[in-house]
C-alpha cells in the first residue's frame, strides 16, 4: 500500500542504494589511475563516443517520449513527425560514433546532429506558439497541460551532445584539443551542466505538477543540479582540486543511476494510475513519462566525459606549461 | 452480494472501499450500553465528524440509511443505473417553485451526497459570515471567518483538494496540496468568455486527485462524476472520512434509516430507534448528533417530538424546519463552430466568481458564481426535453450538437425566507415515518440574482461566437437551512458549536446549520463546521462541560 511513510522508505532505500552503487563504481575506477606524459587520442575519441552515447541515449529518449505524446495528439499536424523522424536520426548517428573509433568527426554524423539540434529549437517554438494562443496566455494551466516547453529541448540536447562528440574528435590530434574555443573538457561539461539545469527545470514543472505526492520527486530536482554546479565548479576551477573532482564525479555517477531508476519510479507510478499496467494502451499516456528519466543518463555520462577530458587536460598541464605561455588561452579555432 | 439488501458493516468488518474484494475490521458496539456518539447520516457532516471523534476516543456508532457501495466494483458507467445514488424516497413538493428533489440535491449512501457531488472545494467569501451586518441582507453567522478559513485549510489538505496555484479573488489563501487539472475545451470556452467580459477565471478547486493517492488513482477524466466516481479518484466521504473513521475506530451501520430520537424524563436525548435488517433497533447513546441534510434532519427532529418535546426536538424557537435555503442552479447554454466535448472531465473544471466578490453594479443581494459544463447524455436529453420539450426527430436532430455545446451554470444564492419550510406531511414513506413536506417559493431579490446572471453569462457565451443561446431559467441544486446556527435559541435551532439550544446532548452536523448559503458549493463548509465541532466537542469535554 502506497502509504505516505511506505512512500518515504523506498524514497530513502533508493537513495542508499544509489549512493552505495555511485560510491563503488567510483572507488573502483580511482583505484586505476592513469599516468601519461603525451596527449593521448584514445582518451578523447573515448570521450566523443561517451558523447555519442549519450547523444543517443537523450535520442531515443526524445524518439519515445515524442512518439507517445504526439500520437496522443493524432500527429494532427504534420510537423509532429518530424521529432520523431530526427531523434530517430540522432540514434543512427550515435550507434554509427559508438562503433567509430576514428579520430576525425564525421559529416554525416554531424549532419544529423545538426538536424535534430534544429528540430528541437523550431519544436521548442512550436510549442512555445501552442501555448502563447491559448485563452488566458502563460498561466499554470498551459505550462502544466499544454505542449510541454522542456521536452523538445531535449532534442536540442541530444544534438549538442553529438555535435560536441564529433568536435573533440576533431580536436584529438591537436596539442591542445579545444571545443568552441574552450578547451574540451571546459566545453563539453558547461555545455552538460547547463543541460542538467534545464532538465531539471523541465522535472521541475511536472512534479510541481504532481504535487511531489511521492518524496522521490524531489531527488531529480536536487541531485541534477547539484551535479550541474559541482561539474561547472570542477571545469572552472582549474586543475587543482582533487576533492572536487571526485566529489562532482560521484554526484555525477549518482544523477546517471537516478536516470534509469527515474524510469523505474515511473514505471511504478503506471501501476498506481487507474487500471494499471493492464491499462497501459491509456496509463503510458496519462502517467509518468516513462522515457523521460533518462535524460538525466544521458547528460550525467556526458558530465562523467567532460571529466575524463579535464582529466586529460590536467595530465597534461605540466607539459602544456611552456606553450601556453606562447599561445593565448582564448584563441578560437 | 446486493448492498441494497444486505447491510455490508457487519459482523466486525467494513468494506475497504479502495481495494476489490477487500475489508477492513471495523469495531462494533452493543446495543444496550451507551456509546459516547450516535451519528445519524454519514455524507460532508456526519462522516467528518464521526471521523474526528472516533480518533479523539470518543466511541462512535454513524447511521446511514444508505448502502455502502465499492466503487471499484458497483459503479456502472451508466446514468440511469447509477440513480441508485439518489434519496428518491417520497417527498411532497410544494409552494410557488415546488423542488425537484433527488438527483441534483440529495444522496442516500454512506458517504451521502458527496458519493454523487461534483467535487467543487470553494471557500465562502470572509465577509459571508457576517452577512448581514457587513452587506446588508440575511443573518450574521456566529462563526469567524478566520477560524473557519483555518478550518477550510484543514479541509483542503485532508482531501487533497487539487486547486490553481494562484486564487484570483478573496484573501491570498494557501497554495491548493494539489495542483489544478487539466482545464478541458468547456472550461478554456469559459475562460474565452471571461475575457471577453473583462473578469478573472480560474480552474475550479476539485476534490477529485489531480496525483496519485495512497490507494487512489488520479482522476482519468471521464466525467461520470455525478453519477459516482468509479476509480476512487474523488475524494468522497466515502473513500476518505468513512474509512478513516473506521480505523479509528467508529463502526458504521449500513442500511439503517433512524426513524426517531427518544428522549427521557430529562428531556435529554437517550438514543435513536432505526430500521435494520427487517426490525426496528434501538442504539443508546450519550449524545445524538443529526446530519441527514436540510430535509432528513428537521423531518427526524420534529418526529421525535414527545410530550417534553411536543412541537419537536430542538424547537423551542419554532425555527426548526425553518428557512429553507437552495441554491439557484440557472444555465445558459449555446453552440459552438468548433468542437467542445464538454463530457470529457469533471463537470465544471473552469469557474468564475467575480460576482461572489463584486458588489458594485449588483441590485440585488448575495452573490453568484458561474461554472463551465458538461453534462453527460441522458441528462443533456432531460434537459432539452424538460426545458424545450424536445422529443422524437427534433431531439435527435438537436443531440447532433452534443459535441458542439457549451453552457454556463450559475450556484447562486437565494436568501432565508421563513415561509420556505421542511413540515410533515400526513403520507408515510416505506418505513412507516411521516414524510417531508418542502415548500420552498422565490423571493424577488433571488429572481434578480438570476436575472443579472443570465444576461450577463449570456453576453459571455455570445462573446465567443456561441449560437442559439437560450437560458434555463428554473433549476436549484444544494440545500441549507433549516436548523440554523445563531447567537441565541430565541433566534436559531443550534448555537456555533453546532449544539441544540435546547436539548444540549442533541447537535446537528450538517448543511441544514448554514443561516445563509453564499454563492459557493457548500461540501467544504458543511466539512470545516464538522471538524470545528469535533475539536469543540473535545475541548468541552476536557472542561467538563459536555
Ligand atoms: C449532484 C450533486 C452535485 C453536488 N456538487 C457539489 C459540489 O460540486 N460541491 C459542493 O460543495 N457540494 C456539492 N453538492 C452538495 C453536497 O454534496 C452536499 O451539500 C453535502 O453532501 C451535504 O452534506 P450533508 O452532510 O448535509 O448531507 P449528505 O451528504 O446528503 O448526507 C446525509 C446522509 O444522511 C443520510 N440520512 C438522512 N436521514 C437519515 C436517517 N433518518 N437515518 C439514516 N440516515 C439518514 C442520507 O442517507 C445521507 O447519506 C452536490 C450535491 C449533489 C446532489
Ligand atoms: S472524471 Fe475523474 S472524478 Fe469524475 S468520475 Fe471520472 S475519474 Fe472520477
Amino acid at each position: 500500500m502506497a502509504t505516505p511513510h511506505t512512500l518515504r522508505l523506498v524514497t530513502l532505500g533508493a537513495t542508499a542504494l544509489m549512493g552505495a552503487v555511485a560510491w563503488t563504481w567510483q572507488a573502483r575506477e580511482t583505484r586505476a589511475p592513469r599516468r601519461r606524459l603525451r596527449p593521448d587520442t584514445d582518451v578523447l575519441v573515448e570521450a566523443a563516443r561517451t558523447l555519442n552515447r549519450s547523444a543517443g541515449l537523450l535520442a531515443l529518449a526524445v524518439a519515445a517520449d515524442s512518439a507517445l505524446e504526439h500520437a496522443r495528439g493524432d500527429f494532427h499536424n504534420r510537423a509532429m513527425y518530424t521529432p520523431l523522424a530526427t531523434s530517430l536520426l540522432s540514434l543512427l548517428a550515435s550507434g554509427h560514433g559508438h562503433r567509430d573509433d576514428a579520430a576525425a568527426a564525421h559529416r554525416l554524423r554531424d549532419g544529423c546532429y545538426l538536424a535534430a539540434g534544429l528540430t528541437g529549437l523550431v519544436g521548442s517554438g512550436f510549442h512555445l506558439y501552442n501555448v502563447s494562443k491559448r485563452p488566458g496566455g502563460f498561466g499554470w494551466t498551459h505550462l502544466f497541460y499544454a505542449a510541454p516547453l522542456g521536452a523538445p529541448a531535449a532534442l536540442v540536447l541530444s544534438g549538442l551532445l553529438g555535435y560536441y562528440g564529433e568536435r573533440v574528435r576533431d580536436a584529438a590530434g591537436d596539442r591542445v584539443p579545444r571545443v568552441f574555443g574552450l578547451p574540451a573538457g571546459q566545453a563539453v561539461a558547461l555545455m552538460c551542466a547547463a543541460g542538467l539545469l534545464g532538465t531539471t527545470a523541465e522535472a521541475g514543472l511536472l512534479h510541481f505538477r504532481g504535487a511531489f505526492q511521492n518524496p522521490a520527486m524531489y531527488l531529480p530536482v536536487t541531485a541534477p543540479p547539484v551535479s550541474a554546479a559541482l561539474l561547472a565548479g570542477t571545469a572552472l576551477a582549474g586543475p587543482h582540486r582533487p576533492g572536487l573532482r571526485a566529489l562532482s564525479r560521484l554526484w555525477l555517477r549518482f544523477t546517471t543511476l537516478l536516470g534509469l531508476a527515474g524510469s523505474a519510479f515511473h514505471a511504478y507510478g503506471i501501476t498506481r494510475s487507474h487500471g494499471g499496467w493492464s491499462n497501459w494502451r491509456q496509463n503510458l499516456h496519462a502517467g509518468p513519462p516513462l522515457p523521460a528519466p533518462p535524460s538525466f543518463t544521458g547528460l550525467a555520462l556526458a558530465g562523467l566525459a567532460a571529466h575524463a577530458l579535464l582529466d586529460e587536460e590536467r595530465h597534461l598541464t605540466p607539459f602544456h606549461a611552456r606553450l601556453w605561455r606562447r599561445r593565448p588561452a582564448w584563441r578560437l579555432p | 452480494m446486493d448492498a441494497l439488501e444486505t447491510p455490508r458493516g457487519r459482523h466486525g468488518r467494513a468494506p475497504d472501499v479502495l481495494r476489490p474484494g477487500a475489508w477492513l475490521p471495523m469495531r462494533e458496539y452493543p446495543q444496550n450500553e451507551p456509546v459516547d456518539f450516535v451519528i445519524v447520516g454519514t455524507g460532508a457532516g456526519g462522516a467528518p465528524l464521526a471521523c474526528k471523534l472516533a480518533r479523539a476516543g470518543f466511541s462512535v456508532v454513524a447511521f446511514d440509511a444508505g448502502a455502502w457501495w465499492r466503487p471499484l466494483e458497483d459503479f456502472a458507467s451508466d446514468e440511469a443505473h447509477q440513480a441508485k445514488l439518489y434519496w428518491l424516497d417520497e417527498r411532497l413538493c410544494d409552494g410557488d417553485n415546488p423542488l425537484k428533489l433527488g438527483s441534483n440535491n440529495s444522496g442516500k449512501a454512506v458517504g451521502g451526497s458527496t458519493v454523487h457531488f461534483s467535487m467543487v472545494s470553494l471557500r465562502f467569501r470572509p465577509e459571508w459570515f457576517k452577512s448581514r451586518s457587513l452587506l446588508g441582507y440575511g443573518v450574521d453567522w456566529p462563526l469567524d471567518w478566520r477560524e473557519m478559513w483555518r478550518y477550510y485549510r484543514e479541509m483542503e489538505q485532508a482531501l487533497k483538494i487539487s486547486g490553481p496555484v494562484t486564487y484570483p479573488w478573496g484573501p491570498k489563501r494557501p497554495r491548493y496540496p494539489y495542483r489544478q487539472h487539466e482545464v478541458n475545451g468547456a472550461g478554456l470556452a469559459l475562460a474565452r468568455a471571461c475575457d471577453a467580459l473583462g473578469v478573472d477565471w480560474s480552474p475550479t478547486p476539485l476534490a477529485t486527485l489531480s496525483a496519485p493517492r495512497g490507494d487512489a488513482p488520479p482522476c482519468v477524466y471521464r466525467g461520470f462524476c455525478v453519477s459516482g466516481c468509479s476509480t476512487n479518484a474523488k475524494q468522497s466521504a466515502l473513500t476518505t472520512w468513512i474509512p478513516w473513521a473506521v480505523r479509528a475506530g467508529a463502526e458504521i451501520r449500513d442500511l439503517a434509516m433512524v426513524g426517531r430520537v427518544e428522549t427521557g424524563g430529562d428531556g435529554l436525548a437517550s438514543g435513536v430507534h432505526y430500521f435494520r435488517e427487517g426490525r426496528w433497533q434501538f442504539q443508546r447513546a450519550r449524545h445524538v448528533v443529526v446530519a441527514g441534510y436540510a430535509i432528513e434532519t428537521p423531518r427526524l427532529l420534529l418526529n421525535s417530538a414527545s410530550a417534553r418535546h411536543p412541537d419537536g426536538l430542538a424547537n423551542r424557537s419554532g425555527l426548526l424546519g425553518r428557512n429553507l435555503m437552495v441554491q439557484t442552479n440557472n444555465a445558459v447554454w449555446g453552440h459552438l463552430e468548433e468542437e467542445v466535448r464538454w463530457y470529457k472531465g469533471p463537470p465544471s473544471l473552469a469557474l468564475c466568481e467575480h460576482w461572489n466578490y463584486e458588489d458594485r453594479g449588483k441590485d440585488f443581494f448575495g452573490g453568484y458564481c458561474f461554472m463551465s459544463q458538461g453534462p453527460l447524455p441522458a441528462a443533456w436529453v432531460a434537459t432539452q426535453t424538460g426545458n424545450h420539450g424536445l422529443w422524437g426527430q427534433a431531439l435527435v436532430d438537436e443531440m447532433r450538437h452534443y459535441n458542439h455545446q457549451v453552457g454556463l451554470k450559475i450556484v447562486g444564492e437565494t436568501l432565508p425566507q421563513e415561509r420556505n419550510r421542511v413540515t410533515l406531511a400526513d403520507e408515510h414513506d416505506q418505513y412507516g415515518l411521516p414524510v417531508a413536506r418542502v415548500t420552498w417559493s422565490m423571493g424577488d431579490n433571488d429572481r434578480r440574482l438570476v436575472a443579472h446572471a443570465l444576461d450577463f453569462m449570456g453576453r459571455g457565451l455570445d462573446a465567443i461566437g456561441a449560437r442559439d443561446i437560450w437560458s434555463e431559467a428554473e433549476n436549484t441544486c444544494h440545500l441549507g437551512g433549516t436548523a440554523r446556527m445563531g447567537f441565541d435559541a430565541d433566534s436559531s435551532v443550534v448555537d456555533a458549536d453546532c449544539r441544540s439550544w435546547d436539548v444540549r446532548n442533541l447537535w446537528v452536523c450538517d448543511g441544514s446549520v448554514f443561516p445563509t448559503v453564499g454563492g459557493v458549493n457548500p461540501s467544504l463548509t458543511i466539512q470545516a463546521i464538522a471538524c470545528r465541532t469535533a475539536d469543540r466537542i473535545v475541548a468541552l469535554a476536557a472542561r467538563g462541560d459536555l
